[in-house]
C-alpha cells in the first residue's frame, strides 16, 4: 500500500460513511409516513422491476428521450461493476477482476467498459443539448429548477471522460497494460503516446484516475441532494409500486373509518404511507406525466408533478422537525422551489402542511382520476393515490368540496342515485320491452344466467337508456336468460369514492353486495365501465366478489361464438374514431373487445384512431366526479378530446361508457358538428336482423 | 347563545308516494326518511349564530318513534351539540299537539332562540312553531330567511311578494326558518363519529290531545296525457280552435 493508497482510503471511508448517513437520514423520514405492506406478490414485484426498471419498458414510451435515458441507465449499470473495481484497486493497486472472472467473460467486461463508456457520453451529451437547446415543453413548468440536471449531466459527461482518459493514458505508458478489447482506450493511447514520452503519460494517468474516483465519491453525495436520487430509489420504488400490479390497478385503497382518530384522509405527509413519500423521493422531475393530464393540457392548476414534488418538499421541511433531525444541511437541495420555507422555525414549519400550504384544494378537485400520469410514470410513481388520500381528508375531515356536490352526496344517500330522481323510475327504460326482475324471477322459481347491471346513467339519462335498450336487444336476440334488478338497484357508491366520499361509499357498497348476494349473483354485465371497474375490482374489499363483464367484452364474445343474429353489412359503409374509456382502458386494459366488437358486427367498418388512443387515450373530463362539478378555468376537457377526435375525419364517433357519451355528444354539438355519437353496442344492435 | 332547534323527519320529495290500505296515511314502504329540508336550515342557522358568537349551546329536539333518534344525530353530527327525543308511537297531525310536547319541554331550558322550519314538507301546516311561541308567550316571526342577534335583540328578514321586510324582536323569541340562510353543511366523517358520543336524552313526550285527525287521504287526479296536434306553423289553427272550444282559455 502506497501513501496514496492510504489517502484514498480515507476519502473512500468519508465519502461512504456520509452517504450512509444520508441514506439513513432519507430512509428515518419515510418512517413518518403511515404503514403500508407492500411484500406480498415478490415475484410480480420482481417481473416489475425487469420489465419496467431493467428493460425501461415505460421509459420507452417517448421515442426521443425513451432510448437516450435506456443508454445511459444500461451503460450504468455496466460501468457500476467497473466503478467497484476501481475503487477496491484505488485501495489495493493489485485487484482486478482478471484474477476472478474466466478469461472470455474478462474481456467482454472489459471490452464494455470501454464501449459503454463512449455510449454514454454520447447520450448525456445529447441529453445536455436537448435540456439547453431544444428545451422540450414538458421539462418546463411547476418552477422547476434545471441546474441540478445540469449539475448531474455534467457530472455523468465528466465520469466518462476521465475514465477513458485514465485508461488511455495509462495505455500510452504501458500498452500492455490492458487487453485489446478496449478498443477506444487504445486509440486514444497511442495517439497519446505519440505527444509524450510514457513518464508524463503515468504522471496524467494518476491525475485522471484520481479526478474519477473523486468524481464517483462527489457524484455518489451528490445524490440524495438532487432529484436524480432516483438513480438509487427507482428500482425500489417499482417494487413496491403497485401501479402495474400486484393486486388491482387503479383500485382505491380501502379505509377503516371505525378507527379513533382525529383526521381522515391526508392533509399533510405523515399521513400519507411511505410509499407516498418513497414515491417523493424517486420522482424524476420528468414531466410525462403532466403532459399527459387533461386538466393539465387544458389549463387547469393541476399537475400531477407538482403534486409529487410538493410531497417531497414538505417531507423535506416537515420530517427533520418530527425526527428531530435538525441537521439543516440536508434540506434545501431537495427542497428547491420553496425558498420561502427554507428558513422557517420549527413552529412555522408545523403551521404548515402539505395541503393548503403547497397543495391547493382547486388543484385536488381538478382531476378525473384518468390514470393517465400513472400509466406515464417511468419509475412507478402513484400520483393518483395522493390526490385520492387529499380529497379523502377534505370531504371526511373538514367537508370541504365544490358546492356543487353536495347535492350529489344527499341524493346518493338517499336516492341511490347521484342525481335526484326517483328509484321508482329507475327501470323506466323496460317500458314495452318486458324485462324480467330479479324479483320477478325468482317468484316464478327462476333464475337468470347474468344480472344486467344498468347504472345510474343508463337508467335515468335519456342518451344512455338508448345504450340500456340497445344493449337488452342485443342480449335478447342472442336468447341469453338475464334479468335486472329494477327498483332494487342503487348506486355502489364509486362515484362518492372517487370525490372522497369514503363513508357515503362504503355504505352503498355494503348495501349494493347485500342485495347482489340476497339473490346469489354471480355474473354480472354492465356497459358503464365505472360500474364495471368498481364492483369487479373494489367490492371484493368488502366480501362482494362477482365476476363482472363489460358490455363490450360480452358482446365480443357473443359475436366470436357466432351467437348474434346479424344481418349483411352489404352496401353499408362507416368510418369510426373510437374513443377509449379510462375505467375501461387504463385500469381494466379492454382496449380490443370494443374495437373487436364493431368489427366483427359490421366488417365494412373502418377504425381511425385519434393520436392520442389505447393506454395514451385522453379522458373525456368526466371522471373522478368531474361529471358533476363545473368546468371553468382554461378549456373544457371535453372540447379537447372531441376535437381530435373530429380531427380524424371519421363519420362517427363510438364510445363504451355513457359517461363518454355526454361529454362527447356536448363537445359535437358545442363543436357545431353534426357527426354522431354511438355507443359500440348501439352499432351492433343496428345490424341486428330485424 | 343558547338555542334550540325543534326538527321534523320527512320523507325524501323525490319519492313516489303511495296512500297506505287505511286510506289515512302514506304507505311508507321505501321511502328514505330524513330531516326535513327547512329544519336543515334551522339547524344551519343555529350553528352559525353561535359560530359567530363564538360559543354558546345549540339544542335539537324532535317528537317522534325511536328512527327519530337517527335524524337527531345527523344534526349533531352537523355540530349541535346534544339531543333531546319526545318519544311518542307517532307524530300527530294535529301540530298544537305536538307543540304542547314541545313547550312543555323547552319552558325550563332557558333558550335565548328556539328555531323552527317555516313548514315540514310532508304536512306544509306550519302549526308548530307558531302554536309553541303561543303556549310559551314568546314572540314569533315566520319565515324567516335571514337572522341576525346583536346583545339581547334579534333581527330577522322575511320574503314577500315582490318586497322583504326587516323585523326586529327581543330574545327569547321563536323563529321559523325558510330557505335563503346559508345551505345546511354537509357532515364530515369527523362530525359523524364525534356525534356518536354526543348526549342523546329520551324522555315521553307529554303531547297534548289530538283534536285533528286524518279522515282520508288522495292522490291528485292523474293528469290527461298531453296531445300533440301536429308540427310548426300549420298546427297553429288547430291549436287556437282547441285552446278556445276545449280548454275554453281563449
Ligand atoms: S389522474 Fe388524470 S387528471 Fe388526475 S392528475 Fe393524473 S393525469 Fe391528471
Ligand atoms: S411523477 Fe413520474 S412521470 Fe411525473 S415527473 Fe415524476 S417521475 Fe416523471
Amino acid at each position: 500500500m502506497t501513501a496514496g493508497n492510504i489517502v484514498f482510503l480515507f476519502i473512500l471511508i468519508v465519502a461512504v460513511g456520509f452517504f450512509s448517513l444520508n441514506v439513513q437520514r432519507l430512509v428515518s423520514y419515510l418512517q413518518i409516513g403511515h404503514p403500508d405492506a407492500r411484500t406480498g406478490h415478490p415475484f410480480t414485484r420482481l417481473r416489475n422491476v425487469f420489465e419496467i426498471g431493467i428493460a425501461q419498458k415505460k421509459i420507452f414510451r417517448d421515442p426521443v428521450a425513451g432510448p437516450m435515458h435506456a443508454l445511459i441507465f444500461w451503460g450504468f449499470m455496466v460501468l457500476t461493476a467497473g466503478t467497484l473495481e476501481i475503487l477496491i484497486a484505488g485501495v489495493y493497486p493489485a485487484f482486478s477482476f482478471e484474477a476472478l472472472l474466466p478469461k472470455t467473460i474478462y474481456t467482454v467486461y472489459s471490452a464494455s467498459q470501454d464501449m459503454f463508456a463512449v455510449v454514454v457520453l454520447a447520450a448525456v451529451s445529447f441529453a445536455l443539448y436537448r435540456r439547453m437547446v431544444l428545451h422540450p415543453r414538458r421539462l418546463d413548468g411547476d418552477d422547476l429548477e434545471h441546474t441540478d440536471a445540469l449539475i448531474i449531466l455534467s457530472m455523468i459527461a465528466g465520469l466518462m471522460i476521465t475514465l477513458l482518459l485514465s485508461n488511455a493514458f495509462m495505455l500510452a505508458a504501458f500498452p500492455q497494460a490492458m487487453g485489446p478489447e478496449k478498443v477506444v482506450s487504445h486509440q486514444l493511447g497511442s495517439a497519446f503516446a505519440h505527444m509524450m514520452d510514457p513518464r508524463t503519460a503515468l504522471a496524467r494517468y494518476h491525475i485522471f484516475w484520481w479526478a474519477h474516483a473523486l468524481l464517483i465519491l462527489a457524484f455518489l453525495n451528490y445524490l440524495p441532494y438532487s432529484k436524480h436520487l432516483h438513480v438509487i430509489t427507482s428500482l425500489i420504488n417499482v417494487y413496491f409500486s403497485n401501479t402495474s400490479g400486484p393486486g388491482v390497478k387503479g383500485a382505491m385503497r380501502s379505509m377503516d373509518l371505525e378507527a379513533d382518530v382525529e383526521s381522515f384522509g391526508a392533509s399533510d405527509v405523515e399521513q400519507l404511507s411511505w410509499k407516498n413519500l418513497l414515491d417523493g423521493y424517486s420522482c424524476t422531475e420528468c414531466g410525462r406525466c403532466t403532459a399527459a393530464c387533461p386538466a393539465n393540457i387544458t389549463g387547469k392548476l393541476l399537475s400531477p408533478r407538482k403534486i409529487v414534488i410538493n410531497t417531497r418538499q414538505r417531507l423535506m421541511e416537515k420530517a427533520p422537525v418530527m425526527t428531530g433531525d435538525r441537521m439543516d444541511f440536508m434540506r434545501p437541495a431537495l427542497s428547491h422551489g420553496v425558498e420561502s420555507y427554507e428558513a422557517a422555525t420549527s413552529d412555522e414549519v408545523l403551521g404548515h402542511r402539505l395541503l393548503d400550504s403547497y397543495i391547493t384544494e382547486e388543484e385536488l378537485w381538478a382531476c378525473t382520476s384518468c390514470r393517465a400520469c400513472v400509466v406515464e410514470c417511468p419509475v412507478s410513481i402513484d400520483q393518483l393515490d395522493i390526490i385520492n388520500e387529499m380529497r379523502r381528508n377534505l370531504v371526511l375531515t373538514e367537508s370541504r368540496f365544490p358546492a356543487e356536490l353536495q347535492p350529489v352526496f344527499e341524493s346518493l344517500e338517499r336516492n341511490g342515485s347521484p342525481w335526484a330522481f326517483s328509484a321508482a323510475d329507475r327501470a323506466g327504460w323496460t317500458e314495452g320491452l318486458d324485462i324480467p326482475t330479479m324479483a320477478q324471477m325468482r317468484e316464478r322459481g327462476e333464475k337468470p344466467d347474468i344480472l344486467f347491471w344498468v347504472g345510474c346513467m343508463g337508467s335515468f339519462d335519456d342518451r344512455a337508456k338508448k345504450i340500456t335498450v340497445a344493449f337488452a336487444h342485443i342480449l335478447r336476440a342472442c336468447g341469453i336468460n338475464f334479468a335486472i334488478l329494477g327498483q332494487e338497484e342503487a348506486c355502489h357508491g364509486d362515484p362518492a369514492r372517487r370525490m372522497g366520499n369514503e363513508y357515503l361509499y362504503q355504505i352503498l357498497a355494503k348495501n349494493t353486495i347485500e342485495t347482489l348476494d340476497r339473490y346469489e349473483v354471480t355474473t354480472i354485465v354492465t356497459h358503464c365501465p365505472h360500474c364495471f371497474h368498481q364492483m369487479g375490482n373494489e367490492l371484493p374489499q368488502f366480501g362482494g366478489n362477482y365476476e363482472v363483464i363489460h358490455h363490450s367484452t360480452y358482446i365480443e364474445r357473443l359475436l366470436q361464438d357466432a351467437r348474434v343474429p346479424l344481418r349483411s353489412a352489404e352496401g353499408q359503409k362507416l368510418t369510426v374514431a373510437y374513443h377509449d374509456s379510462c375505467y375501461l382502458g387504463r385500469y381494466n386494459d379492454v382496449y380490443d373487445a370494443p374495437r373487436q366488437a364493431m368489427k366483427r358486427a359490421l366488417p365494412v367498418i373502418e377504425l381511425i384512431e385519434a393520436p392520442r388512443t389505447k393506454d395514451r387515450g385522453l379522458c373525456c373530463g368526466a371522471g373522478g366526479g368531474r361529471m358533476f362539478m363545473e368546468e371553468n378555468t382554461g378549456k373544457r376537457i371535453n372540447a379537447e378530446r372531441t376535437e381530435e377526435l373530429l380531427a380524424t375525419g371519421a363519420a362517427a364517433l363510438a364510445v363504451a361508457c355513457p359517461f363518454c357519451m355526454t361529454m362527447l355528444t356536448d363537445g359535437v354539438k358545442a363543436n357545431g358538428s353534426e357527426v354522431p355519437v354511438y355507443d359500440i353496442s348501439e352499432i351492433v344492435a343496428g345490424q341486428l336482423q330485424a | 347563545m343558547k338555542i334550540a332547534v325543534c326538527m321534523k323527519r320527512t320523507p325524501d320529495s323525490e319519492s313516489r308516494f303511495k296512500i297506505a290500505a287505511s286510506s289515512t296515511a302514506i304507505d311508507e314502504t321505501g321511502l328514505k326518511f330524513d330531516m326535513d329540508d327547512f329544519a336543515g336550515y334551522a339547524v344551519e342557522a343555529a350553528l352559525q349564530l353561535n359560530e359567530k358568537a363564538g360559543g354558546g349551546e345549540t339544542v335539537v329536539y324532535a317528537v317522534g318513534p325511536d328512527n327519530v333518534q337517527e335524524t337527531l344525530r345527523k344534526a349533531m353530527s352537523m355540530g349541535v351539540d346534544r339531543a333531546v327525543h319526545l318519544k311518542a308511537d307517532a307524530v300527530p297531525v294535529d301540530g298544537i299537539a305536538v307543540a304542547k310536547a314541545l313547550a312543555a319541554e323547552l319552558k325550563t331550558g332557558g333558550y335565548d332562540l328556539i328555531l323552527f322550519g317555516k313548514h315540514a314538507f310532508d304536512s306544509s301546516a306550519g302549526v308548530v312553531g307558531t302554536a309553541t311561541a303561543e303556549l310559551l308567550g314568546l314572540p314569533c316571526i315566520t319565515a324567516a330567511s335571514q337572522l341576525s342577534v346583536d346583545g339581547g335583540t334579534g333581527s330577522a328578514r322575511r320574503e314577500l311578494e315582490g318586497a322583504a321586510e326587516i323585523l326586529s324582536f327581543p330574545l327569547p323569541a321563536v323563529v321559523t326558518i325558510d330557505e335563503g340562510v346559508a345551505r345546511p353543511r354537509y357532515p364530515s366523517l369527523k362530525g359523524i363519529m364525534a356525534a356518536k358520543k354526543k348526549p342523546m336524552e329520551t324522555k315521553p313526550a307529554q303531547l297534548g290531545s289530538a283534536r285533528v285527525t286524518i279522515q282520508k287521504m288522495e292522490l291528485p287526479p292523474e293528469r290527461p296525457a298531453g296531445r300533440i296536434i301536429g308540427e310548426g306553423s300549420a298546427a297553429v289553427p288547430e291549436l287556437v280552435k282547441l285552446l278556445q272550444n276545449e280548454a275554453k282559455v281563449l
